[in-house]
């Protein structure tokens, strides 16, 4: 295990959670618990029509019901939001473009009285034709949802299809395709459709809003997992500098990427603007939570692909049409890393990809655990299974044979380093035994095995800084914006700084962000924290710990070579142990009070996909990640219900900072994706969520849990543990979903194409495949 | 019309007046600012707001404070004891059950009501009893582990 020369190596040790105590008190205070003085209550009125005109409100009746405070409509606040593109409202002005569109907002004493309020506005809509496929979105003379587009402010390069719904759409191609599929002796073409997820945070989304009328500031108390991003988004949407804003992170009950996006804080902010100065709180309810907050891109992929009979590719070809709802959060970029990763962790020398994002009129979407890889691992893994039976070769074989290897260059040019894409796939294959048949328990309860190979690229790149405070009693205090989202962020920040700073990890603190004083951070997203916090938290605790001991030096009259600092005591070369830590800083300040800081700053290099003008050459991403997860399944024939028994999952990790953190991030992607796989997804009626409960949208439980065995392949021990750690959060959850599927083939000779596998669609699948036998 | 009520929660009694229509959970949250038991979704379906009636786990969402008048109410805030943590916020921390941490308070009261009933339980046993509460963060394994480390006789 590496560590700092001098430290107590806390990096790459099991330590227990800084966070625990508080969580497991009742002690740790969240979004939803935050009480302030005067504090109202919001509740949002939503459209009940996918598509209409807003012909007129009365706010008139509610504005005098009992405890109300403010009323807000998109005619009094008319400003839009969006990271990516500025198209969405705060509160629906003049249109509404799904059924949960934000109409307006009242303020009250209580939640109930809000809500009896809600029901007093009238709002006169005309209904407009609505579009809910992306497919028939894109087609000529469907109704159009945003018709002024062009004039959305944007952050990303122009790319949408003029008159259309299409809002972005993106080629790329490698090679020649043709010429590649003519070296091919067999081509596969399959459909796959991914569909749409909710994050099901279980916490809802919360915000309190606060506004001081007399210098014009908005607080904002927001569980999010990238308030650095939204306090730019707030301050951009409303015209106003930065220091007017500020982002309060509490405790934050689960993000997985739905809580990076302006929600109750959108609703929040506007009432407040109009309740002279009293905080308003908004909670969404479960209902709101799952139609009316963002799910993940709901994807229909046609893959074409070429290979020899040694199973080597010669090409492929890719279509993908993702549907992206009613307003853009970053669904671009979902589609667009997604669309550029539909190549697995293989080499495909050529390559023409098509990718399109299309406005619907439903539920806005954006980053999910896996940002667009999950979907395209789905049909890349699946396919590859297909191609592997027709071609008589086994999984594992035609995996590893065409799987990256180091130094190998990714389709933008990019030489990947530290490539342990086959030791993954070797060490998932032998934990489940793949080579080996299951035993099936009876005829009609069928067990089988199958795997699946993922790679993620990560934000590449992007900007972390942090400062660390030692205070006179040697305690240290880490100021990051990387939100504790439950990814264990806080204690691998703590042991990170422990290590570097030269202390006890039980001296060291890391609060929740607050954007007036924790710097820039790109946001707990796409995997990034570890690495890039990481080694932002590694400079400052070393940058603090150089002046450390330059002031040990001047105190203790000798060279500040001959000393160092291990757990809070000062050493002097030769010497041995001269003081503590708190000794120095009390004789520095004079035995009165004071603090030293050091900082750091970590933008590692790269080329933002997304922004690339000149075709896609570069560093796309600063680290690839790879996994393989191998799972054994059992199918009873009769009811369809398929359950998951054993998954091996192997994650190429770099190196585990916390290796207890690694095994959650894993553990919980398999639990995560098996839900994904096999329960989740929306019932929908002309754009209307009917299953916005969670006992119809249904989840894993513990009754689902398999037997699951983590598997860590890492770096060479020699190298320094931050220069090689990878993400871990993302990876997982998207190699469980093919790994489910392609075992399922192997129990019972099916193959499912359309997620979620749910026991109607094995029935069918069953059933079709007795008829074909039978004729 | 207010009701008047004697609840007995975590070792001390709160007379109050609530609606009849008040739930415990509201009762808990909003009047008692007890906000260690959390709320996931108000209608019985995701567990997190589990609390301990009379030493049994139950979604306060579902149950009025007027139904708990005269009862013995044990939330995660009455868990711990001078300071002292009980043996399965312990294991919880140990065992690294705890991620985002927002269904943890149900998942330690419902084990609590599990172990004092059956102190080994079987695996099966256990994902029953917890089968209820929904952690999105997928923590299963790890809650299993910490449950059935405390079974293990690291209990005192
Ligand atoms: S809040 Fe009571 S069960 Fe969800
Ligand atoms: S730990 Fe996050 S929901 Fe269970």
């Amino acid at each position: 295990m590496m560590s700092q020369k001098g430290s107590a190596g806390y990096v790459g040790k099991r330590v227990l959670r800084v966070d625990a105590p508080a969580k497991v008190t009742g002690n740790a205070v969240y979004g939803i618990d935050i009480e302030l003085p005067g504090m109202l209550h919001g509740a949002t009125l939503r459209s009940p029509y996918p598509h209409a005109d807003i012909v007129e409100i009365d706010t008139s009746a509610a504005l005098k019901a009992p405890g109300v405070r403010a009323v807000v409509t998109g005619k009094d606040f008319p400003c839009y939001f969006g990271d990516m593109v500025r198209d969405q409202p705060f509160l629906a002005v003049d249109r509404v473009r799904f059924v949960g569109d934000p109409v307006a907002a009242v303020a009250a004493e209580t939640e109930a009285q809000a809500l009896e309020a809600l029901e007093k506005i009238r709002v006169k809509y005309r209904e407009l034709p609505a579009v809910f496929d992306p497919r028939e979105a894109m087609a000529e003379g469907a109704p159009l949802i945003h018709p002024d587009f062009e004039k959305y402010t944007r952050n990303i390069p122009a790319s949408m299809v003029p008159h259309t719904n299409i809002c972005v759409s993106r080629k790329f191609s490698l090679g020649d395709v043709e010429k590649g599929f003519a070296e091919a002796d067999e081509i596969f073409e399959d459909s796959f459709s991914a569909q749409a997820l909710s994050h099901v945070t279980m916490e809802p989304h919360t915000a309190i809003a606060q506004f001081t009328p007399l210098d014009g500031h908005y607080t904002v108390w927001s569980p999010s997992d990238r308030p650095q991003r939204l306090h730019k988004e707030l301050a951009d949407a409303l015209g106003l500098a930065h220091t007017r804003i500020r982002f309060i992170v509490p405790y934050v009950g689960g993000s997985y990427g739905g809580k990076n996006t302006l929600r109750a804080e959108a609703i929040a902010v506007a009432l407040a603007r109009f309740t002279h100065g009293r905080p308003v709180k908004v909670v969404f309810s479960r209902a709101e939570a799952l139609t009316a907050t963002q799910t993940r891109l709901a994807a229909f992929m046609k893959l074409t692909t070429g290979v020899r009979k040694d199973g080597t590719f010669t090409a492929r070809r890719a279509e993908i049409v993702w549907d992206n709802g009613a307003y853009i959060s970053n669904a671009p970029g979902v589609a667009n890393r997604g669309v550029l990763t539909i190549l697995g962790p293989y080499r495909i020398p050529n390559l023409d990809l098509v990718s399109r994002l299309v406005y619907t009129n439903k539920e806005t979407t954006g980053s999910y655990r896996g940002f667009g890889t999950t979907q395209v691992t789905w049909a890349c893994e699946v396919q590859m299974d297909i191609i592997a039976a027709k071609l008589g070769i086994d999984p594992l074989t035609i995996r590893l044979k065409n799987a990256y290897v180091e130094g190998d260059a990714y389709i933008n040019g990019q030489i990947m380093r530290d490539v342990r894409v086959k030791e993954t796939i070797e060490k998932a294959g032998r934990e489940i035994k793949l080579e080996k048949d299951s035993t099936s328990p009876s005829p009609t309860r069928r067990r089988g095995k199958g795997i699946a190979t993922m790679l993620k690229s990560t934000a590449t790149p992007t900007d972390s800084f942090c400062a660390i405070k030692v205070d006179m009693d040697g305690g240290v205090t880490v100021f990051s914006s990387s939100s504790e989202i439950g990814a264990g962020e806080q204690t691998m920040m703590a042991q990170i700084a422990a290590d570097a700073v030269g202390v006890p990890l039980s001296a060291v603190s890391v609060p929740n962000p607050d954007t007036a004083i924790t710097p820039y951070d790109h946001g707990v997203s796409s995997s990034r924290t570890t690495y890039h916090m990481g080694n932002c938290v590694q400079q400052a605790g070393r940058d603090v710990r150089k002046r450390l001991l330059g002031i040990a030096a001047e105190v203790l009259a000798t060279d500040p070579e001959r000393l160092s600092l291990f757990e809070g005591n000062i050493i002097e070369t030769g010497v041995g142990q001269r003081m503590t830590l708190k000794e120095l800083l009390s004789k520095k300040f004079n035995n009165k009070s004071g603090a030293i800081f050091g900082e750091g700053h970590f933008t590692p290099a790269g080329n933002p996909v997304l922004e690339a003008r000149e075709g896609l050459k570069g560093i796309s991403s600063i680290f690839w990640m790879f996994a393989t997860h191998a799972a054994e399944v059992e199918v009873d024939t009769e009811t369809g219900v398929v359950k998951v028994l054993n998954v091996a999952a192997a994650h190429d990790i770099g190196r585990a900072i916390n290796p207890v953190g690694c095994e959650q991030q894993i553990e919980g992607s398999v639990i995560l994706g098996i839900s994904n796989t096999l329960f989740e997804e929306f019932k929908m009626e002309n754009g209307r969520i009917l299953n916005d409960s969670l006992s119809d949208y249904k989840l894993a439980t513990m009754e689902d849990l398999p037997k699951i065995v983590s598997i860590f392949v890492e770096a060479e021990p020699d190298r320094e543990a931050l220069a090689v750690v990878k993400g871990i959060g993302e990876p997982a959850a998207a190699a469980t979903a093919p790994a489910i599927a392609n075992a399922i083939y192997n129990a019972v000779g099916v193959r499912i194409k359309d997620l979620p596998i749910t026991p109607d669609k094995v029935l069918a699948a069953l059933r079709e495949k007795d008829n074909q036998k039978g004729r | 019309m207010k009701i008047s009520i004697d609840i007995h929660v975590n070792g001390e009694q709160y007379p109050a007046e609530v609606e009849p229509r008040t739930t415990l959970l509201e009762f808990l949250r909003g009047t008692l600012h007890l906000t260690g038991t959390k709320e996931g979704c108000g209608l019985g379906d995701c567990g997190t707001c589990i609390v301990l009636l009379d030493g049994k786990p139950v979604n306060s969402c579902l149950v009025l404070a007027v139904d708990a008048n005269g009862r013995r109410v044990t939330t995660i805030e009455g868990l711990a004891e001078d300071g002292k943590l009980h043996p399965v916020q312990q294991s919880f921390i140990d065992n690294g059950a705890v991620q985002c941490g927002f269904c943890t308070p149900a998942m330690i009261l419902t084990t609590k009501a599990l172990l004092d009933k059956n102190p080994d339980p079987a695996e099966g046993e256990i994902k029953q009893a917890l089968g209820g509460i929904l952690c999105r963060c997928g923590s299963y394994q790890k809650i299993l582990n910490s449950v059935q480390a405390v079974g293990k006789g690291e209990r005192k």
